[in-house]
């Protein structure tokens, strides 16, 4: 079921805008540039993926094949998890390859290390449970609940790249591999959060959708 | 044995309220579902498919519960809500590829038959398609993944009239074997008079009458003038039951 549910997305629901901000891993590469916008440029891929399922009516379309509501909402859920856990994965590479090309630290905010990866995640926690959730109470209000989401998520994109200016936590902005293993926690905590927010998304658009008259 | 039996339907919308509504759709009959324009046709359509969430009723398909057995129950249900206003910059194709994938009995040597004979190419774009096509095109996907239950809405309106009698043709051919059966919501009651078994008459909400359609047409023969000797028909019924006197 859920490879079918995917091949839905991919095939009729998906647009392209998905595909292309999921892939900004590269912007990493850059000098000097705020590495959060990798993660806010996925939001919108999203917020821009849901605009598109809204005007081709694909909630529509599912409810009629053999499908309960809960695996209406398991689809759009599953494209913001492989979308997100994508653009990690695709940026991954660029980060080791940033090191190699460029010597001098990134001036704008932090550097693309493992806090940053443990941050990202929480960025995406942040909006996927407001944006999902909001999305889920009446299926056409996508703007309204892309702005809800946004908020708060570029909110701790902000505080991130400027925590690390502060001289008592520099320690985020380390790349060495020693500096690394001490933002391991930041990770694990990032982990942690988009697992219990993905969760409540989850189970509150599942109910949030039951009271839906489409 | 009734493939569809719904029972005291309810639904209260801030403006309009669905009440009681209850009747069966027999294995092997093409029911008629008729009443004016915001009768609450659609509304009794979305909401025994779950569309809609209900305040009260019992819906029982192939003489399961609904709630209880949905994905079941969709497998063997066709349904056409209205034209397909979904993905309209996709090719028949695309849609088909991604929907076959969902149905457990899907039969290609039967979809490329239908495609065929109601003459839909594959290749083109569901904007491209007529009104007539679109429904058409529903259906064939229907009867391939061979659903004995067919839910269609206003399925004739906005149709020419040889596309319209196309239409009710194709209706009498899914039922002639008697195992499948078609619920379809209408006002234009002639097509009812041509292939209709049975009538569900819904006014403001609420139904006024579920019969099979002679004696339908005979309990509302009340409705005559003293000095009419011809038999009302259903087009007659519904316009003295639901029309409106002005005078400016």
């Amino acid at each position: 079921m859920i490879s079918n549910l995917l091949y839905k997305e991919v095939r009729l629901a998906a647009h392209p805008n998905l595909f292309i901000f999921t892939l900004m891993g590269p912007l990493v590469l850059i000098p000097g540039y705020p590495y959060t916008m990798v993660f806010i440029f996925g939001l919108i891929g999203n917020f821009i993926n849901l605009m598109y399922t809204r005007e081709n009516n694909d909630i529509y379309y599912s409810a009629l094949l053999p499908l309960k509501r809960s695996e209406i909402v398991l689809g759009k859920w599953l494209v913001l998890l492989v979308s997100q856990l994508l653009t990690i994965v695709v940026s991954i590479p660029f980060a080791f390859l940033r090191l190699q090309l460029v010597s001098r630290p990134n001036p704008v905010g932090i550097e693309a290390n493992i806090a940053f990866y443990g941050f990202g995640l929480m960025i995406f926690a942040c909006f996927n449970l407001i944006f999902l959730t909001s999305y889920f109470q009446t299926v056409y209000k996508v703007g309204t609940s892309f702005l809800k989401g946004l908020i708060p998520a570029t909110f701790v994109a902000i505080v991130v790249e400027v925590l690390t200016h502060f001289p008592t936590l520099s320690w985020l902005d380390a790349v060495t591999f020693d500096g690394q293993i001490k933002q391991l926690p930041i990770l694990a905590a990032g982990i942690l959060i988009y697992s219990i927010a993905m969760w409540r998304a989850y189970k509150i658009s599942v109910r949030r959708f039951s009271q839906v008259n489409l | 044995m009734n493939l569809l039996e719904v029972t005291e339907l309810s639904k209260n919308y801030p403006t309009f309220k669905l009440k009681n509504v209850s009747f069966q759709v027999p294995e092997g009959q093409i029911i008629g579902l008729i009443g004016v324009n915001g009768a609450g046709k659609t509304t009794i359509l979305k909401a025994l498919l779950n569309l809609i969430p209900v305040d009260h009723g019992n819906v029982r398909m192939f003489e399961q519960v609904f709630l209880e057995n949905e994905l079941a129950c969709k497998q063997k249900t066709g349904v056409v809500l209205g034209g397909i206003d979904f993905y309209k910059e996709k090719k028949v194709k695309d849609i088909t590829e991604v929907t076959k994938r969902f149905y457990e009995d899907w039969d290609e040597a039967a979809y490329q038959k239908f495609l065929t004979l109601f003459s839909l190419e594959s290749n083109k774009k569901i904007k491209e398609l007529s009104a007539g096509m679109k429904v058409k095109y529903l259906i064939a996907l229907a009867l391939s993944h061979q659903a004995k239950l067919f839910i269609f809405d206003e399925p004739t309106s906005g149709l020419d009239p040889v596309s319209r009698d196309e239409l009710i043709e194709i209706f009498l051919q899914i039922v002639k074997n008697g195992d499948k059966s078609i619920l379809f919501s209408t006002h234009i009651t002639s097509d009812l008079e041509k292939c209709a078994d049975g009538i569900v008459y819904i006014k403001e909400g609420e139904l006024v009458q579920a019969a099979p359609k002679g004696e339908f047409i005979d309990h509302f023969q009340k409705l005559k003038e003293p000095d009419e000797t011809e038999a009302l028909s259903l087009e007659d019924i519904m316009v003295r039951m639901e029309g409106k006197h002005y005078d400016f």
